[in-house]
């Protein structure tokens, strides 16, 4: 009787453990694409490149167009690829970063937020110079998706995404 | 059978124990899932209204090829932003991004102080104080033109006095090339642009004694035309500032308002590095020049040099400047060097105990014998203090210093403050 229990014990463990391990899997990164209208003269651009923009230290792509930068809302994880892993800030830190510049003259306003891949989309097609980073999956066809470090998403190597349920 | 359901139930009861251990986090995945849900939502209204013919398809950009050719396309043209679905990070715009064209669009933000203050020098009062309340103004007037404003209410013994601390227009060429008119924060020293009113966000509750509000030290502001940008320079990350304007004024506290003083225009020059590698560091240096009437029988040639290093990564804080001024009298060739210097260090801790940053600061200035600008300005501070932010947009900060001073005795005192922006 003992022998049954334990064995029966053993193998709720098993299938607790094996579906523990199931959702971790599940866990896995998708690539984040880097997003412009398609009338910003520029293809490619490396880590470094990427940051400055979304630190609004670069604020023109050309004499007459303006970046124009979006972020999605806090919590979702695209902002979070792009203050964590672009910025190398935490969301406090990001958000203070921006009001000092804006106390310093050297910024107007925060970036645009967005509260979801579709209006991102939207706006990034309406405005040229705009820029966002959204789920590889979501962008739509016709805008333009930047090389960075030479590299598209999905392609091995590609240094930006996100952790996805 | 019984003691089975007993050993499922407890497993059962302790995965829910591990799902309540972080409810924080558990709210921020529903959140994600949600937008989630949103943007699946949206793609199927997408998905319905092409399936209406309500909108074309576009042709893939030669610049980039989008990664996943979905069914959904949408013609740009025809499909502005949906009201409530853009805003500025902090409100302030308009939630419609077509706003983003419309010229003026004022956007105010506020930064607020209150004090508390206690010594043993019997000469000072102690109790709480108000300081100042300061309004910042940023309007873009058009694609690459922009206003900049602040105003200042200081607490006086009988009233608030009322400043135009900033006005000034920027007109941008490029990154390379912007200029700007009007009234500044000289870019004479990196405090005194990196924060100036924003008390907030300064880790410590005062400014470091070379810097101070009312100090004569260097000129807080400056009148003119300045301008800025960055130089392409790759690793190294190089800016630069270059302005002329009129100087200090009749007080050497103002700058010239109204005008020039002696008609003899005041020049400066700063240039810093940001190393894109060095993430944090900044290390520059400038030059200004001026010629002064301090209204005591001779005109001098005010020469200042500065620099300083700054790492600005909070885990650790490292911010030290130093500044040399050099009056010469005009008259006799006789030459005075004031210095002055600080060096502040602060800490972030890590993990929970993050909202608390620990700090130091040492200053320094030596005025000497028969200074005939500055008179005696000579001081040596300690300042040893803590900073716990309350929230992203307010903190608490105590701090002890003790100060010297020539001829006159130690002074300790201990400095509250609550500081935030609204």
């Amino acid at each position: 009787m003992r022998t049954k229990i334990i064995f029966r014990i053993a193998v709720l463990s098993c299938l607790f453990l094996a579906a523990a391990g199931v959702a971790d899997q599940r866990r896995k990164d998708t690539d984040l694409a880097v997003v412009v209208n398609p009338d910003t003269p520029v293809t490619n651009l490396n880590v470094t490149e990427l940051r400055k923009i979304f630190r609004g230290e670069r604020q023109y792509w050309s004499k007459n167009m303006p970046v124009v930068l979006l972020v999605r809302a806090p919590v979702s994880r695209e902002r979070d690829a792009v203050v964590r892993d672009i910025c190398q800030m935490t969301e406090s830190q990001f958000k203070q970063y921006w009001i000092a510049r804006i106390l310093r003259a050297e910024a107007v306003s925060s970036p645009i937020v967005v509260t979801s891949s579709q209006s991102a989309n939207d706006v990034v097609a309406t405005i040229p110079g705009a820029i966002t980073v959204l789920d590889m999956r979501d962008v739509r066809p016709g805008l333009k998706v930047l090389r960075v470090n030479n590299l598209l998403p999905a392609d091995s190597g590609y240094s930006i995404s996100m952790e996805h349920p | 059978m019984s003691r089975l359901a007993l050993v499922s139930l407890l497993i059962l009861y302790a995965g829910t124990l591990r799902g309540q251990e972080t409810p924080a986090q558990e709210q921020s995945e529903v959140v994600r899932l949600l937008l989630r849900k949103v943007d699946a939502l949206e793609k199927r209204v997408a998905e319905l209204e092409q399936k209406q013919g309500e909108q074309t398809v576009a042709a893939p950009d030669d610049g980039g090829a989008a990664p996943k050719t979905g069914d959904a396309a949408s013609d740009p043209t025809a499909a502005p932003a949906r009201a409530g679905t853009a805003m500025d990070e902090h409100d302030h715009a308009s939630a419609n991004p077509a706003s983003e064209e419309r010229y003026p669009s004022l956007r105010i933000r506020g930064f607020g102080d209150i004090n508390f203050s206690a010594t043993d020098n019997r000469t000072q009062h102690s109790g709480f104080n108000m300081r100042q309340f300061t309004l910042h103004l940023a309007s873009p007037l058009s694609k690459k033109i922009t206003y900049f404003g602040e105003i200042a209410l200081t607490a006086q013994p009988t009233s608030f006095s009322v400043e135009l601390e900033r006005s000034l227009i920027r007109y941008d060429y490029d990154d390379y090339f912007k200029i700007s008119f009007g009234r500044y924060h000289t870019p004479v020293n990196y405090w005194n642009t990196a924060f100036h009113h924003g008390l907030w966000l300064q880790t410590t509750i005062s400014r470091p004694d070379m810097i101070q509000f009312g100090g004569a030290f260097l000129p807080v502001h400056f009148v003119g035309v300045l301008a800025e940008g960055s130089i392409p320079s790759g690793a190294l990350g190089l800016a630069y500032d270059a302005g002329v304007g009129n100087g200090r004024g009749p007080n050497l506290l103002r700058p010239g308002d109204t005008g020039d003083v002696n008609s003899n225009r005041a020049w400066l020059a700063n240039l810093y590095a940001r190393p894109p590698k060095l993430d944090g560091l900044q290390v520059g240096g400038s030059v200004y020049q001026d010629k002064i009437n301090p209204g005591k029988g001779a005109d001098f040639q005010e020469l200042i040099t500065a620099a300083h290093v700054i790492w600005n990564k909070e885990s650790p804080e490292f911010l030290a400047e130093f500044a040399n001024v050099r009056h010469r009298n005009l008259i006799t060739s006789q030459t005075f060097n004031n210095q002055a210097f600080y060096i502040q260090l602060a800490y972030r801790l890590p993990g929970e105990a993050r909202p608390w940053k620990p700090y130091y600061r040492y200053d320094y200035i030596f005025t000497p014998a028969n200074e005939p600008v500055f008179g005696l300005l000579d001081v040596e501070r300690s300042t040893l203090g803590v900073r716990y932010d309350i929230s992203d947009l307010a903190a608490f900060k105590a701090e002890y210093r003790n100060t010297r001073q020539p001829n006159k005795s130690r002074v300790n005192g201990l400095f509250l403050q609550t500081s935030f922006t609204f």
